[in-house]
């Protein structure tokens, strides 16, 4: 499922054909929330204390949890791993349940009582926030990639100085030109250079 | 007014926590039959009583029901999840709880007088009294509901900031009283001392247990290595008998405190509601809070929740506890607590007191576990704000 939503600006926002998952306590606070998502044209499906085994994680849109009886032991995925916008909901603001809810991942929150309104507002800017996060690690992801070859790099830098007897700078040149002719990474380059196994061969999409 | 006023009484009198919820009921009941027999307001106040049996889902129903009785005002609840329950009915029929027991902090509804303690009038003053004299590397052992989680964490919080280390800390399910396995890990890591946020019978379970391991090995003894509490009654205590000798709580009231205002408080108990022998503080706040709205009513001459908390946060009643006052910002008590070590036959005996009323700050916003540590800014200094509290050792 794509969780993304598509917002150019003024463009209004639609969750119709989704499903959510609701991980709380039968309680009034819960029928609030489903009487909301029906209106948004979402379907609700709602578990306590714990989300049943094997469930398909890629059909739902967003998680409703309880940030006042949650542990982790309720979810399938690890504190911090949540695979979809969480939305916490939050009665106790003792902070030990709110870095609980933190720890957890919540990309949103609801105070409790839920009455009338406020899950709209709530998923649009926990799905905001979800794919900034998804976007970040992705990013970050492979920066680390690049960064743990940096060595490779000075090698193959080192190599091509020896082998052509150029300057660092001049070698460093030769090498980016390599890696732009092939369409590798600089890293990527380097690891072929150095006959290492192609990891690095990311798409060097700023060539 | 009409002839007489509904004033609503929400306690669980039965259910997992009913002898909690019984001496919230009685405390209540005690200040209704008193103003009614001296003919303090020009109305009688009717009691609408509801008992939830401890069951949180059944609280906001039965509030509702108290309201459509006709009742503005409600003293009531024990759990702060009870409390939370009854939240959104109080905002929607614009009525009013004054809640009168100790609880973990975090709040300040606009519908809510809190009579009892918050944090940093129970377990942040023990910790102060304790950590010197002790040491400063306890065992955490709780109920495993909020009130332990968050009593626990401001307590290790508290702890660290000092350079203490916490030892353990186990939760027990409400109602559990198999601890072995807890006293088992007491023993080997010799803890300074024990915070004990268990209630009910996990509490008595817990601390007979430790009897019995301080008679096995006197290092345990609750001269050298006692057990800390912020929730203890006179009642509970009495049932433990000898077995509880030796531990430390705080609340803001005991019934051996010394003081013209509790003989009186005494006295009229014995004559009108002499089932309740062993008041405790949550029985002197439940009392204390019905004075406070009758009080607010007849300086007011009407029913208007606002008027009456108006009203109430200007006043200064001299409660069974001392002078009793809300704190306009937080809607909460201001008070001064107590700190009891138990005697032999089920009594608190006053150890240290607080030198002046505390300041009630619930998020513990100027007054938390790293207060002493932080630079105070212009404003709070001044009087009204927030401090460490300073004890006065009386024993």
């Amino acid at each position: 499922m794509n969780r993304r939503l598509p917002l150019p600006d003024g463009a209004t926002p639609s969750f119709v054909g989704q499903r959510a998952l609701i991980v709380h306590r039968p309680h009034a606070t819960v029928d609030a929330i489903v009487r909301q998502l029906i209106q948004l044209g979402i379907t609700p499906e709602c578990h306590w204390p714990e989300l049943p085994a094997g469930l398909d994680l890629t059909l739902y849109g967003a998680v409703f949890f309880d940030a006042d009886l949650g542990h982790d032991a309720q979810f399938p995925w690890g504190p911090g791993a949540c695979p979809m916008p969480a939305i916490a909901l939050i009665g106790s603001e003792a902070p030990g349940r709110v870095a609980w809810a933190i720890r957890h991942g919540t990309d949103a929150h609801l105070n409790k009582p839920v009455g009338g309104g406020g899950i709209y507002a709530a998923l649009l800017i926990a799905h905001q926030a979800f794919a900034r996060r998804q976007e970040l690690r992705q990013a970050v992801g492979e920066l680390e990639q690049r960064l743990a070859q940096r060595e490779l790099v000075a090698a193959a830098t080192a190599a091509l100085m020896q082998a052509e007897g150029l300057s660092a700078a001049n070698a460093y040149r030769r090498l980016r030109r390599m890696a732009m002719d092939e369409r590798l990474t600089i890293e990527g380059m380097a690891a072929r250079l150095a006959g290492a196994t192609p990891t690095g061969e990311l798409r060097h999409d700023r060539a | 007014m009409a002839q007489t006023l509904p004033i609503g009484v929400l306690f669980s009198t039965s259910g997992p926590y009913a002898s909690l919820g019984r001496e919230g009921f009685l405390g209540a009941s005690l200040a209704i039959a008193e103003i009614n027999e001296a003919g303090l307001l020009p109305v009688r106040l009717a009691a609408v009583e509801r008992d939830p049996k401890g069951n949180t889902e059944a609280y906001a129903g039965l509030c509702r029901s108290i309201v459509d009785a006709g009742a503005r005002f409600i003293v009531g609840c024990t759990t702060s999840w009870s409390r939370k329950e009854v939240i959104p009915v109080l905002e929607k029929t614009g009525t009013q709880l004054w809640y009168p027991c100790p609880y973990e902090g975090f709040e300040g509804n606009d519908h809510v007088v809190y009579v009892g303690a918050c944090p940093n009038q129970h377990v942040v003053p023990l910790l102060g009294h304790v950590l010197g004299r002790f040491g400063a590397d306890p065992l955490l052992v709780g109920s495993n509901y909020i009130w332990g989680w968050e009593t626990n964490r401001i307590a290790r919080d508290y702890v660290e900031a000092r350079g203490g280390r916490v030892k353990g800390e186990r939760f027990v399910a409400l109602g559990d009283t198999d601890i072995g396995h807890i006293i088992e890990e007491v023993r080997l890591k010799r803890p300074d001392f024990v915070l004990n946020t268990l209630i009910g019978p996990s509490s008595a379970a817990f601390v007979e247990a430790y009897w019995q391991l301080g008679e096995a090995d006197p290092a345990f003894d609750p001269a050298r290595r006692p057990i800390i509490s912020c929730n203890w009654t006179e009642s509970e205590i009495a049932a433990l008998g000898a077995r509880a000798r030796g531990h430390l709580t705080i609340a803001p009231y005991f019934q051996s405190l010394d003081s013209a205002a509790n003989a009186r408080f005494l006295a009229t108990m014995r004559r009108l509601t002499p089932e309740a022998d062993r008041p405790s503080a949550f029985f002197a706040q439940a009392y204390a809070a019905v004075h406070m709205i009758a009080r607010g009513l007849a300086a007011t001459g009407d029913a208007d929740v606002d008027h009456v908390l108006a009203a109430a946060k200007r006043d200064r009643y001299e409660a069974p506890f001392g002078p009793l006052g809300i704190h306009a910002e937080t809607n909460h008590a201001i008070l001064t607590p107590h700190i009891a070590r138990a005697g032999d036959a089920g009594s608190f005996e006053v150890v240290a007191s607080t030198e002046q009323p505390i300041v009630p700050d619930p998020y513990l916003a100027r007054s938390g576990p790293a207060a002493d540590r932080r630079p105070a800014t212009s404003g709070e200094a001044g009087a009204g704000a927030p401090r460490p509290p300073h004890l006065r050792l009386v024993k």
